[in-house]
């Protein structure tokens, strides 16, 4: 048995992985240690890598290369030995592991789907609150929980999205900081991070809740695809996340009748007086008699 | 009033478009520039309500105000429903605001027919050129386009927005004619030809300015009127074939406060839109044709998809070998998608396809069962009637309970 201990990132692993390729090791003959395995009780002892003399130069598809690295994101216990094993067996000649139908493919390509997945959770689910101006903190905050180690690779898309805008993401394992110009990531986060990112009090957010509680369809109540398509673990670190139950019981209790919003059907209506334009359309833009709804104060 | 009581009532009066979608429009970024915004051709959903829908964009009418009397809609003059009215400006802010936040990827905007159909469309216009010529917005627009309005007006807004869309609003003329009088098929078509024509025109030549990138969709209201599927199918083929509409929407009609007595007072039905919306994604991915769908007048089964009624009634073409299989009638396998078929496709390159291949696939076993043959596995003559199939395969045919 060979124990390969490293930090738990993609390069420390690829490095090793090649060396354990050249010295034609096998999968079953690795056990691997990230940061976060911890040392078991009947650890078998171990030979030292440096045992195996080098004896082969190892061909690896750039495809597959990508693929590893993207499922190296996935948060799993044995994350680091099926991409071993996967890439063993290529070089042994065997590339269907690496397609979806294969008994281990399928499981590389299903860990794949979900960090791709969390990355776009992270680019929907997130939000950012703006902090009060001062001169050196970010202007928006974020603090998001994601499934998999997904903040450092998808975080960039903010980039794009928030200009020269300044923010912050903090998560409970890593961190991300732009300063208008550079991508500052951190892991651990820094808990000054965190505790920036935990706790904006954030005023604005009344606008928000009073659109999504408004362009909720009571008569079209449907909890499980709300569920699917929002995971309820996201739900905590969405300001909308508190209005759901809230939503759900009152269509349930009658607002279900009708489409209608309860804050707007409280209110007063107002039905239009009818004036037909001259040549009696009213739909026409030849008249200029129709309705001139008044302008905000 | 204040700006969140306008919301309420705008977002409330707005909900009742189903689309929603942020997908579509080039690659833009903000990185280094000053304004916001980014679109990439793929859309966002940042939220979804408690009825399942997502929330890509700010949906809104910028006035609930209209001259216009459509039977199906909550805004129609006639309707006791407060009513308001946003400046342009209130409606950059609420959009800039959201969109910093991250709960919005953009606007789609709409609005209530007030003074003239001009008049409305140029208000809408000044909203989209507010946020892209004032404020560098480069997130996604969404403008609804008024049918009878100029078409330089249309050639205006599809200059700034992403997608412009017209409702064709019910499948018929006749339904047009009797539920919303001041509406005409003869200007919704021409306004979408117009669309079309800019569309084409801006991919003909590469400099022209952009055109509506993300193209143009329409929303057809299914159970206001006795229409069936059938109908509403070949009428979306027409609209897909005639303009190249990306989308056809299907809104379940949604009872309404203080309702006419011409349109229904019931649940919306859920699960019938559900199965339209299927049976749109088979013409449109899956080269199913309407009359394949439905080859007479009537509706599409409630108990079974589409596509499974349709290997139901084609048993002539089943089971398939999925070893020698061409790709596209593999995808039309019931419980076999398109990219599963192309997945089949890659593997059978490299080895005979066996049945548990299609368990890590995670294909529908159940449903394709009976229609496939594999290196490994016949169907069993047992399962060779159609009727019987059916109804081992059939979901309860139960709408959702309203009240």
């Amino acid at each position: 048995m060979h124990r390969a201990n490293f930090d738990g990132s993609f390069a420390a692993w690829r490095a090793i992985a090649r060396d354990l390729l050249q010295r034609e090791i096998a999968p079953h003959q690795v056990d691997w240690r990230d940061e976060d395995s911890s040392a078991g009780l009947f650890d078998p002892v171990c030979d030292s890598l440096d045992a195996t003399p080098a004896t082969r130069a190892p061909r690896v598809p750039r495809q597959l290369l990508e693929l590893l690295e993207s499922a190296a994101r996935f948060r799993v216990e044995d994350r680091w030995s099926l991409l071993y094993r996967i890439l063993w067996r290529v070089t042994e000649g065997d590339r269907s592991a690496m397609l979806p139908g294969d008994i281990d493919g399928s499981q590389l390509h299903k860990r794949i789907k979900a960090v791709r997945r969390e990355a776009h959770h992270l680019h929907a689910f997130l939000r950012f609150h703006p902090l009060p101006d001062n001169a050196n903190g970010p202007q928006f905050v974020a603090w998001h929980e994601p499934a998999h180690d997904i903040l450092a690779s998808a975080s960039s898309h903010f980039v794009e999205r928030l200009g020269r805008s300044t923010w912050l993401i903090a998560t409970p394992q890593d961190g991300v900081y732009w300063d208008g110009q550079r991508l500052h990531y951190e892991r651990p986060c820094p808990t000054e991070w965190q505790r920036l990112a935990q706790a904006p009090e954030d005023q604005g957010e009344a606008l928000w809740l009073a659109y999504y509680g408004s362009t909720f369809n009571p008569a079209r109540l449907n909890r499980s695809a709300l569920e699917s398509n929002l995971p309820v673990r996201f739900w905590k670190n969405l300001p909308e996340g508190m209005l759901i139950p809230q939503l759900m019981s009152q269509a349930r209790a009658g607002a279900q009748r009708d489409g209608q919003a309860e804050s707007v059907a409280r209110q007063p209506g107002k039905r239009i007086r009818h004036r037909a334009t001259d040549d009696g359309s009213p739909s026409g833009n030849a008249g200029r008699a129709g309705l001139l709804p008044p302008l905000p104060d | 009033m204040q700006l969140i009581d306008k919301l309420s009532i705008l977002a409330d009066a707005a909900k009742y478009d189903a689309s929603c979608a942020s997908s579509g429009a080039p690659k833009r970024s903000s990185r280094g520039k000053n304004g916001v915004g980014s679109t990439n051709g793929m859309g966002i959903c940042h939220s979804f309500t408690p009825d399942g829908r997502c929330v890509a964009l700010l949906k809104i009418l910028l006035t609930n105000f209209c001259l216009y009397d459509c039977q199906y809609c909550v805004n129609r003059r006639s309707s006791d429903v407060p009513r308001a009215r946003f400046t342009p400006e209130e409606v950059v802010t609420l959009t800039l605001d959201f969109y910093k936040r991250n709960c919005i990827s953009g606007l789609f905007l709409s609005s209530g027919i007030i003074r003239s159909a001009d008049y409305t469309m140029e208000q809408l216009i000044r909203v989209a050129k507010l946020l892209r010529e004032e404020h560098e917005f480069r997130g996604y627009i969404h403008l609804k386009t008024i049918p009878d309005a100029d078409p330089l007006l249309i050639e205006e807004a599809g200059r700034y927005a992403d997608r412009l869309s017209v409702n064709i609003e019910l499948p018929t003329e006749s339904s047009l004619i009797r539920l919303a009088p001041e509406k005409q098929v003869r200007t919704i078509r021409q306004a979408m030809h117009s669309i079309h024509q800019g569309e084409s025109e801006a991919r003909a030549e590469k400099r022209a300015p952009r055109f509506a990138p993300a193209g143009q969709s329409t929303q057809m209201i299914i159970g206001a009127d006795a229409t069936d599927d059938s109908t509403i199918l070949h009428t979306a083929a027409s609209l897909y074939g005639d303009y190249r509409l990306r989308r056809v929407y299907y809104s379940a009609f949604s009872p309404i406060p203080q309702s006419p007595s011409t349109v229904p007072f019931s649940a919306p039905p859920l699960l019938r839109e559900h199965r339209l919306y299927q049976a749109d994604f088979l013409m449109r991915g899956y080269g199913f044709s309407a009359g394949e769908l439905l080859d007479g007048p009537g509706n599409l089964a409630l108990d079974v998809d589409p596509k499974l009624a349709w290997a139901l009634n084609h048993r002539e073409h089943f089971p398939v070998d999925l070893n020698r299989a061409e790709p596209a009638m593999i995808a039309r396998v019931p419980g076999i998608g398109v990219l599963s078929a192309k997945r089949l496709v890659a593997l059978r390159r490299h080895k005979r396809i066996r049945f548990e291949d299609l368990t890590r696939l995670r294909c529908a076993l159940e449903k394709a069962k009976p229609f496939i043959v594999t290196q490994d596995y016949r169907p069993v003559l047992a399962e060779h009637c159609s009727a019987h199939l059916r109804q081992q395969l059939s979901e309860t045919p139960a709408q959702m309970a309203l009240w």
